[in-house]
């Protein structure tokens, strides 16, 4: 039974699968930047299809705008020649494919194997920008709050490390 | 049918950021594997958020995660900047001091 | 006062002493003070054993026994201590209270040269023996008796090293401490042998009968005797009492001559209920005892050294006393043990007053000393005469009285005539050598260092002028002891003539008569160069060097032996552990990269694992 909801997140997934593995393979670090892009805006569409239009919103403004310039950033402040192809890869590639095959195995296993999820069907419901406001304002104030307080022991704890002259 | 292909995609790119994560030499390229795995938790979050009659919380809940990657992401930079700084480059068996 | 409070007053008045001089340091190290102390502690001792004696020869003899729980275990009592009083102890009370005093008045003249604080010590040590000898002697079960037995033993070793900056003499203190240590091991495994078997310490007539019954009496009775052996210096653990010669004279006369080494002695009389049932273990004891006797005599004849004479002559005495007992007769045993403590003390004691004078204790340096010494050479010649066991001294009585048990002894079992002849030779010999001593030591020519010699003051002559007394008249008290003893089948005389008494008494004439004529005339001399060599291989201590041999050859070779087992099994297994640790250590260290991949890679893996494991668990557990 082929809905058009589980038709566009199947055409989608294919995209997210193929971005992904040029994420972790490819040669040139721009590039690989360049499609984690495609995978934040490929999941920013699934977001929205699953009925979450506001974190679809946020996934491409923080994510999309914010991780991917860091990044940029990044690469920019550490690579000498940024248009440099660096040997990307380690030589346990091997091992990595095996642990990560392994990882894939068990977590089929779970996820095929529990007959409750087939069954299971979704709430037919869109939540907005102002319920997710409402609840971090009332009911999880308090981890809101101390989300707060972690990004800002981030930011500091960024200038700290980065600072000049003291090392 | 459709939590399990959410749940398989999410589980597909999560392996995909264990291999990326695990292979690549430069720090960059771990940071960017590390945001395919955190990705693949979110989506994993936003499904069963979706299945459930309480949607709201979950969508909550996914947001709080994407603030701690991006305040990981943030200070896994200034490391790699540390790291530039001292070594001269972003490769990650450089900072291999653990060793001695 | 009760018997019971004199016996304690008796044990306890010198370990008040010795504690006090234990314990308060000043007192010990102002010297004449503490040695005051300590000889009134004695006399005080000695004061509650006349007591004691007085009361126990008169209508209603001692019969004392007050025993308290000691080592309560679970509402039962594993043992008791206490104080037995009756005509075994008191009599050895008597005449261990008596020689120590005499002694310690005597050391206080004779020690006077030591320091302050090395004559506070020696009477301290003094009166801890004094104590722990009495407390051998009134115990009322083995147990009670090992204790004391050992404790005795250490203050033999603080005494023999009392000189203990000399060499020889922290040797001869090891020496004598490990030889009798080595055989007390036969009085613990057979104390322990013996309560397995009868679940008490005693020699009361019902644990002989349990220990016969269980088979086991013949075996305890020679592991008690193993150690009797060690401590009463029996051949071939004699050595180490010649050595003990080491320390002062005063103690040599007390411990290894009068009472100490009759420890030994009166462990076979206060547990003879257990040896008397043995009867395949006595003639052995008897045999053991005719050689000691005869074979430390034949030492005694080639010695030089006065005290290594009287040393060996107590060995051979105490062979006597051995032999006697292990003939049957308590009363030979024990009258010898009595009588030898005296004479035998007043031989030690009057050896110390001439060395004191001389200052040496070779014989060769002495000679002449009869005119300068009077009292002292007077009453060396009655112990002498007591020793050899000429009539009518005290020794003649309880010589007799052991050669005339063995005699008759032999009739029944032929085993008996090995002690019985080696008895009647010794008795000879000791006449010898002791004349042989008489005339180097007193008469003859004057020694080039005893022109100096003089009398002492009346600390050192009292008592040996005062134990010369009992030396000549202690055997007439041998009816009375036979009372105490509860020996009834003994008929005392003062003059009485058997075939074996009139011999002996004649090999003693003969014995003194060829002392006389070897080395006061000088006859027979041809003989006496052909015997030079015997002499010098004796003298050369040929018995001290099969020991040492075995020593060497058992001991060391099973110390060798240990040593390289522990090197090379027990070493080498930890070192071999040691090492394959560091070798994994080193193989592991691999896994350490340093490289941040690596360690990603372990966690993942871990969680991988993990996860793998909770669906196994979930689809194949449950």
């Amino acid at each position: 039974m082929i809905t058009p909801m589980l038709a566009g997140i199947l055409f989608l997934s294919w995209l997210l699968i193929f971005c992904a593995i040029k994420v972790a393979t490819t040669k040139n670090l721009v590039h690989s930047v360049f499609w984690l892009a495609g995978v934040l805006l490929l999941m920013a569409a699934v977001f929205v299809i699953l009925g979450a239009p506001f974190l679809a919103g946020i996934q491409v403004v923080l994510y999309t705008g914010g991780v991917i310039t860091l990044m940029l950033f990044g690469i920019m402040l550490t690579q000498r020649k940024p248009d440099t192809q660096v040997a990307m890869d380690a030589e346990n590639r091997g091992p990595a494919l095996a642990t990560a095959v392994g990882m894939l195995l068990v977590l089929l296993t779970a996820i095929w194997g529990t007959p409750e999820l087939a069954t299971m069907t979704p709430s037919p419901q869109m939540v907005g920008a102002s319920e997710v406001g409402k609840i971090f304002l009332s009911t999880q104030l308090l981890a809101f709050e101390v989300l707060s307080l972690l990004l800002l022991a981030a930011m500091i704890g960024t200038i700290v490390l980065v600072r000049k002259g003291d090392h | 049918m459709l939590l399990q292909v959410l749940l398989t995609v999410a589980a597909i790119l999560f392996c995909i950021g264990i291999y990326g994560v695990i292979s690549r030499r430069n720090a960059v390229g771990v940071l960017l594997s590390l945001e395919l795995m955190a990705n693949a938790v979110n989506l994993n979050l936003i499904s069963f958020a979706m299945f459930n009659e309480n949607g709201a919380v979950g969508q909550a809940f996914t947001l709080f995660a994407i603030a701690l990657t991006v305040a990981e992401v943030v200070v896994g930079l200034a490391l790699v900047v540390l790291l530039y700084r001292t070594r001269h480059n972003a490769l990650l068996e450089l900072a291999s001091d653990l060793k001695r | 006062m009760s018997p019971l409070q004199l016996g304690l007053i008796a044990v306890f008045t010198p370990l008040v002493v010795a504690t006090l001089l234990v314990v308060i340091r000043p007192l010990r190290h102002t010297g004449k003070p503490a040695a005051g102390l300590s000889i009134l502690g004695a006399f005080a001792s000695l004061g509650a054993s006349v007591m004691l004696m007085v009361q126990s020869l008169g209508a209603h003899p001692v019969d004392v026994i007050h025993e308290v729980r000691w080592l309560p275990v679970a509402g039962e009592t594993l043992a008791t201590i206490g104080v037995q009083l009756d005509g075994i102890s008191i009599p050895m009370m008597l005449v261990v209270s008596l020689v120590a005093t005499c002694v310690q008045v005597f050391s206080f003249e004779y020690m006077n040269t030591e320091t302050n604080e090395d004559f506070g010590r020696y009477f301290t040590w003094q009166s801890l023996f004094l104590f722990t000898m009495q407390g051998l002697v009134i115990a009322p079960n083995i147990l009670q008796l090992f204790i004391c037995w050992e404790l005795v033993g250490l203050c033999s070793y603080l005494l023999i090293g009392f000189y203990w900056k000399k060499h020889s003499a922290g040797r001869a203190a090891l020496k004598a401490f490990w030889i009798t240590k080595f055989a007390d091991i036969g009085l613990l495994v057979g104390l322990i042998a013996q309560y397995s078997v009868t679940e008490t310490f005693g020699w009361d007539p019902a644990t002989v009968t349990a220990l016969s019954a269980a088979g086991m009496i013949n075996v305890v009775a020679a592991l008690y005797f193993f150690a009797v052996m060690g401590k009463s210096a029996q051949f071939p653990l004699h050595i180490w009492l010649p050595d003990a010669m080491e320390g002062p004279t005063p103690v040599s006369a007390l411990l290894h001559a009068a009472t100490m080494v009759a420890a030994g002695v009166f462990l076979i009389v206060r547990a003879f209920p257990i040896f008397i049932a043995a009867e395949q273990a006595m003639p052995v004891i008897s045999v053991i005892g005719g050689v000691t006797a005869i074979a430390a005599a034949c030492i005694a004849v080639v010695q030089t050294d006065i005290k290594k004479v009287l040393a060996y002559s107590t060995c051979s005495q105490l062979g006597y006393m051995v032999a006697a007992l292990g003939a049957g007769s308590l009363m030979g045993g024990y009258f010898h043990l009595t009588t030898h403590a005296f004479f035998k003390a007043l031989l030690f004691l009057a050896s110390g007053s001439i060395i004191h004078a001389v200052h040496s204790n070779e014989m060769a340096d002495m000679g002449g000393l009869f005119k300068k010494m009077k009292v002292t050479g007077t009453v060396y010649i009655i112990g002498s005469l007591a020793l050899a066991g000429l009539p009518f001294f005290s020794g003649f009585y309880s010589k007799d009285l052991i050669l005339e048990t063995l005699f008759e002894s032999a009739q029944h079992n032929p085993i008996f005539w090995v002690p019985f002849i080696a008895c009647m030779v010794t008795a000879g010999l000791t006449a010898y050598y002791m004349g042989r001593v008489i005339i180097l030591v007193f008469f003859g020519e004057l020694g080039e260092k005893s022109s100096h010699a003089h009398e002492h003051g009346f600390a050192m002559t009292a008592p040996i002028v005062f134990l010369a007394i009992p030396a000549l008249f202690a055997g007439l008290g041998g009816g009375q002891l036979a009372h105490l003893y509860g020996v009834h089948d003994f008929h005392f005389a003062v003059v009485h003539f058997t075939p074996v008494g009139i011999a002996a008494s004649t090999l003693a004439f003969g014995g003194f008569a060829a002392a006389y004529a070897i080395h006061g005339l000088g006859m027979a001399g041809g003989l006496v160069n052909s015997l030079t060599p015997v002499g010098d291989f004796i003298r050369s201590a040929p018995i001290d060097r099969s020991w040492l041999f075995v020593y060497r050859s058992i001991l060391s070779a099973g110390a060798q032996a240990l040593g390289w087992f522990d090197r090379y099994v027990i070493d080498g297994a930890i070192n071999a552990f040691g090492a394959s640790l560091i070798n994994t250590g080193e193989r592991m260290r691999n896994m350490q990269t340093g490289r941040v991949n690596d360690y990603m890679h372990a966690v993942l893996m871990g969680i991988l694992v993990m996860a793998a494991f909770s669906q196994v668990w979930l689809r194949l557990g449950a």
